[in-house]
């Protein structure tokens, strides 16, 4: 019974990762006075890509083939690691935060390669920047991660998140709002939003994902596309679960479940009317501000992990 | 018979190595007789592996002692320790020697091809006797052995004064590491009957702290000198980029890690561990080597120089490692201090094998193209498939990235850092916990190096005449190449196997060690992590449709050129940006014509990275030496008289001394 | 009542975490006008503390003097300080000389400093530690604040931000301070502040801007 939940909670996270998108596109047109497209554009957009051709440049190799497979893979595995309406996942209580973040950069480190497959300057300028990116958020999402890991004694992203359901939800830490503030700026970083990317621009100014797709089309583009979102929702998912995750199912009763999915939805629609609104109300940074702006979440992580110290005195 | 089996190995080894080998090489000339006394050497190293495993897997050990044939006292013997790292020297050295087959014969001539593997055959031996030595005198002996043999083999390269220069450097840094670590030694004598391991340790508890502390800083600077931790590293960079591939796959692999079983030695089985204080020094000696070795690799365009520069980072993390269980050792924390330990000395093996790899895909590279200048690469992969193939497996190796080698030593690392929240008392908690964010931001500039280095040199258009007609590696190379990838790989998805015996190797170096029982889970659940994988990537393979091939977009132009990819230098751009108080670089742009300022006819930028250890560190001790050496010069006056002073002077004083003896 | 009970308890035990919060925040901050309702931000929630602490210890005084801080420091200063930056004319950046990030190490640096310096003080006497070492940190901040900020409105509210944190110690290691101390020091504050008003419009007839890097003439 657990396991098919656990099945359920990934396949939702995969399946819901498209909606997920199309709801911050609305939100976005609608802050911004416009109709926008449906919701579930995002779903049409993906059959319109899998009915498609494939279209391979004359220099790409091997890797240029494979890594849509990689990066999918990564991220479902990724999916698989976090939960939604009951603190376990797949792969929750056995994997922890360490490999959650490694596999996320493994799926990164082949997209980059990737973007040099193409040959032209496109791949290459958003590899290079990405790899600024990435290298800068990796501290900041390990050490908050560490934060929460040292106070709820678990190194598993289920195990926090048990840990954490038990807690009293008036308890404000000091800990937990750090490491929030911070992973939410990693979120925002890794997922390629703005202030550190823009995921609607095909400007070369502002690409740094968008550059290292821009060779790709049909069931590949739409593999990297549906990753992207997954990952997406997942980090999503994962802020919830660290640091919200009340209301979770705790006996696999089928109305405590519904209780919790409902509950986990007005939380996802919660954090994606936040994103809309940062989204709308900021403008992108200019490349070499991102390095400021990881640099401010890694301090507070910083400062997160020294208060763990200092509240467990 | 198991043990006798294995003396008999042993013995083999060392034999073939040291004598059979070198005389067949040197003496024979037909063909057939050197291709014997090659897969000699290949084979004595595939019985080294089977003697290694043995003693590494199942605590059985094998001791030749020769004191009674040699002046001094002279003892070889593997124990648990000693395994691990001969099992390193030797399943590095099968692949290599395979490689080294086909790249001697492109590259030397008949006679220096001689030269080069009876060089290379005794250079592997004396790696064997270091680590297997266990008498004082064995282990300088085959210490100094490494050295000699190591510069040798850099010099039948050619010896132009550069190189010259560069195996000058070379060998006084090695000297001077030497000295700390004969010091270190001779420290143990008034204390110790001999110089015998298993004396050594006894006496150990009868030191008093003032020796102990002096003998750890001793063998830290000593043999991290010959590791290469910041700031003795710079021989590193002039000696492994002009070696040949397989010796500096051999240099930077095993030797280096020799050097690590020194210290290792030193601080874990001899001294029992170190002051107090001494875990924080190696831990954050090792946090900045790790970290300037990462951003000094980022911004070179030479790929050996590069591979260099990233042995002196994963040296760093393997010290990182070290440092960490010495501190948890020095709060009574046995337990985190092994798993520390365990992540370190996989590193060592792990790094081995991945830096190998790469060591000798640049070797493929630079056979089949004639240079290793990133900036001349290009379009590789198509051109060298399973090349390219096997270093995408060592790239991602030493990224650190799941499902290969690197990941599982660094996770090992990072649960130890975790497990300084246990010491809550202590100023440790707040040092190893942030010590995660400093590993992970090595962790990801190491991966924006390496996929530079193979987004660059294999994919994309070539940009040069010689990368367009690379043709694939020939068969011996991809052998060699191959079985480091394989082995890379296994560690990686099923790593349970070597992580039994690491844990039962740690509970002998750290009493009381016991491995946290969780932190094994690593190897549970990387195995589904990539089942997920694999089975993700099959469907997809399968969904995608059949692909129809064309031209890069080209913005409406006639067409891409080569020249308008990102080179290496422009993609290490940001990093090297944000990082610039690191590089601190020297730009001068000039213009040609000079009185047209407007028009010009050719522009060139000229940018040296002034990363002068040379200058601020070295320099002034050797002018402070060179000084003395001045001051002392007026001894010598040419006058026999005052020689003859000299001589009468001494005798007065050692007849004084008798005279106030009691 | 229970209510009101549990409010102020959580107030009292959780405040120095958004102060925390408000320090980083001002140290990060890149205009005048952030930085002015962060400090009306920070004085509030110490009144809200006056407030909880008042209601916790039944002390009448208590009541005036939250009352007091609200009034003067989050509606009258704030909104003197508006209108000071609005006819001054200047521009809105706060002309920061260490980046962001560095300044964010700084701040939290300082953050484990007053821990550190709090933890061996608050173990001998009977004080929360939190609240406390909120307080050194408050001091910090406006010290650095006035160190690496180059505007003299900046040297201004980090003034204020130091009083803050002044006020707030003497708060938690007194339980409040005689009521007439605490008006007293008010008075001060505003005839302060009166008085860098006039001089910062001097400054800027004079020199033409309110660089205060560029005014060094005080040499000897």
């Amino acid at each position: 019974m657990k396991f098919a939940i656990n099945l359920a909670q990934a396949l939702i996270l995969i399946l819901g990762a498209p909606l997920v998108r199309g709801i911050i596109a609305r939100c976005k047109a609608f802050l911004q006075r416009r109709q926008g497209a449906s919701i579930w554009r995002p779903y049409s957009d993906l059959a319109k890509l899998f009915r498609k051709e494939d279209l391979v440049p004359s220099t790409a190799s091997g890797v240029f083939r494979v890594v849509p497979c990689v990066l999918f893979g990564t991220t479902i595995c990724v999916a698989t690691f976090v939960p939604l309406v009951q603190p376990s996942a797949l792969l929750g209580s056995r994997g922890d935060f360490f490999l959650l973040v490694y596999l996320l950069a493994l799926g990164r480190f082949f997209l980059s390669l990737a973007g040099f497959d193409g040959g032209s300057a496109f791949g290459g300028m958003g590899a290079s920047r990405e790899a600024l990116v990435s290298s800068l958020a990796e501290a900041p999402f390990l050490l908050s991660l560490v934060a929460v890991a040292v106070l709820s004694s678990h190194a598993d992203i289920a195990g926090i998140a048990a840990w954490t359901l038990g807690q009293n939800i008036f308890n404000i830490s000091a800990v937990h709002i750090l490491a929030f503030t911070s992973l939410a700026m990693v979120v925002i970083a890794e997922t390629g939003r703005m202030p550190v990317d823009n995921p609607t621009t095909h400007l070369e100014l502002t690409m740094i994902h968008e550059g290292m797709v821009l060779e790709y089309s049909g069931p590949s583009l739409a593999f990297i596309e549906w990753a992207s979102a997954v990952k997406l929702h997942a980090m999503l998912a994962l802020l919830i679960a660290l640091f919200g995750p009340w209301g979770m199912a705790t006996s696999a009763s089928v109305g405590a479940i519904s209780v919790a999915l409902l509950l986990y939805s007005a939380k996802v629609a919660l954090l994606i009317v936040l994103l809309a609104v940062i989204e709308s109300g900021v403008a992108k940074l200019r490349m070499y501000l991102v390095p400021d702006f990881l640099g401010v979440a890694s301090a507070v992580s910083a400062l997160a992990v020294i208060f763990t110290t200092l509240v467990k005195r | 018979m198991q043990l006798v089996s294995i003396k008999i190995g042993f013995v083999f080894l060392l034999v073939s190595l040291g004598l059979f080998a070198p005389l067949v090489l040197m003496a024979g000339k037909a063909k057939t007789v050197r291709l014997f006394a090659i897969s000699l050497v290949v084979g004595s190293n595939i019985v080294g592996c089977f003697v290694a495993s043995q003693c590494f897997w199942r605590e059985s050990g094998a001791v030749i002692d020769l004191s009674r044939f040699t002046l001094f006292p002279f003892a070889l013997g593997i124990d648990r320790l000693s395994a691990l790292f001969l099992l390193v020297i030797c399943t590095v050295a099968v692949p290599v020697s395979i490689f080294a087959l086909s790249y001697f014969e492109k590259h030397y001539d008949d006679q220096r091809r001689r030269w080069v593997w009876a060089f290379f055959s005794l250079f592997l031996l004396s790696m064997v006797i270091v680590v297997t030595a266990s008498t004082g005198f064995a282990f300088l002996i085959g210490w100094e052995l490494m050295t000699l043999l190591s510069a040798g083999l850099i010099l039948i390269e050619g010896d132009s004064a550069e190189r010259g220069h560069n195996v000058f450097i070379y060998l006084l840094m090695m000297h001077a590491g030497a000295a700390a670590v004969i010091a270190g030694f001779f420290l143990f004598l008034p204390y110790s009957p001999g110089l015998d391991f298993v004396s050594m340790r006894t006496a150990s508890g009868a030191l008093p702290t003032g020796i102990r502390t002096l003998i750890f800083v001793l063998a830290f600077l000593g043999f991290g000198t010959k590791a290469g931790i910041i700031p003795l590293h710079i021989w590193l960079p002039r000696a492994h980029p002009i070696a040949p591939s397989p010796v500096s796959a051999l240099m930077s692999g095993v030797m280096l890690k020799t050097a690590v079983y020194g210290f290792a030695r030193f601080a874990f089985d001899l001294l029992g561990g170190g002051p107090w204080w001494c875990g924080y020094a190696v831990l954050s000696v090792g946090a900045v080597s790790a970290l300037l070795g990462i951003l000094y690799a980022i911004a070179e365009n030479d790929l050996k120089r590069l591979l260099a520069y990233s042995s002196v980072e994963n040296i760093g993390i393997i010290f990182m490692g070290l440092g960490t269980s010495l501190i948890f050792l020095a709060h009574h924390a046995p337990v985190w201090a092994g798993l520390a330990l365990a992540g370190a000395l996989l590193h060592v093996f792990n790094h081995a094998l991945f830096k190998s790899l790469l060591f000798l895909g640049a070797g493929a590279i630079s056979s089949a193209t004639h240079t290793v200048n990133l900036e001349e690469l290009g379009g590789l992969q198509r051109r060298m498939p399973f090349t390219g193939a096997t270093l995408l497996v060592a790239c991602c190796s030493i990224a650190g990235l799941p499902l290969f080698n690197g990941f599982v030593s660094e996770w090992l690392i990072f649960r130890s850092f975790l497990g300084g929240a246990v010491l809550m008392n202590t100023r440790a908690p707040i040092v190893l916990l942030l010590m995660v964010g400093v590993l992970a931001l090595i962790g990801g500039l190491a991966a924006a190096c390496f996929v530079k280095v193979f987004g660059v040199a294999f994919l994309g258009r070539p940009r040069s005449e010689a990368a367009e007609h690379a043709e694939e590696s020939p068969f011996a190379m991809r052998t060699g190449l191959g079985l480091l990838a394989a082995a890379c790989l296994w560690i990686g998805i099923a790593p349970g196997f070597f992580l039994r015996p690491l844990v039962s190797l740690v509970q002998v170096l750290v009493p009381g060690a016991g491995v946290p029982q969780e932190t094994l889970s690593i190897a549970r659940v990387i195995p589904w992590t990539a089942a997920i994988i694999l089975g993700v990537t099959i469907i997809v393979a399968l969904l995608k449709r059949r692909e129809r091939v064309v031209r890069t977009w080209a913005c409406g132009l006639p067409g891409l050129t080569s020249r308008m990819q990102y080179t290496s230098t422009v993609f290490s751009k940001p990093i090297r940006f944000v990082f610039s108080s690191v590089y601190k670089p020297d730009r001068k742009i000039e213009r040609l014509p000079e009185d047209q300022p407007y028009f010009p006819v050719n522009v060139t930028y000229h940018s040296v990275r002034t990363t002068s250890y040379e200058k601020t560190i070295y320099r002034p001790f050797v002018e402070m030496i060179l000084s003395w050496a001045h001051q002392l010069r007026r001894l010598q006056t040419g006058n026999i008289q005052v020689y003859l002073l000299y001589i009468f002077l001494a005798i007065v004083s050692l007849l004084a001394v008798l005279r106030f003896q009691p | 009542m229970g209510l009101v009970e549990i409010a102020t308890g959580k107030v009292l035990t959780s405040f120095s975490v958004f102060l925390f919060l408000t320090v980083l925040l001002l140290v990060v901050a890149r205009r005048i006008s952030t930085c002015i309702v962060l400090f009306s931000a920070q004085s509030a929630i110490i009144a809200a503390e006056v407030f909880a602490t008042g209601f916790q210890e039944r002390l009448a005084e208590a009541y005036v003097v939250g009352a007091l801080v609200l009034v003067i420091k989050v509606a009258v200063i704030p909104r003197a300080f508006f209108g000071l930056a609005n006819r001054l004319k200047t521009s809105h950046d706060v002309k920061a000389s260490t980046t962001p990030t560095q300044s964010v190490f700084i701040a939290a640096a300082m953050i484990y400093l007053s821990y550190a310096a709090v933890h061996s003080y608050g173990q001998s006497v009977h004080v929360p530690e939190d609240a406390l070492a909120a307080a050194v940190a408050l001091i910090l901040t406006g010290s650095f604040l006035m160190v690496s900020r180059n505007k003299a409105l900046m040297q201004m509210l980090g003034l204020l931000v130091l009083e803050n944190g002044i006020f707030l110690a003497a708060l938690t290691t007194t339980f409040g301070m005689p009521l007439i101390i605490e008006i007293g020091v008010f008075f001060d504050i505003l005839i302060g502040l009166l008085l860098m008003g006039i001089f910062t419009f001097r400054i800027r007839d004079t020199f033409d801007h309110l660089d205060v890097s560029k005014l060094r003439r005080l040499r000897g």
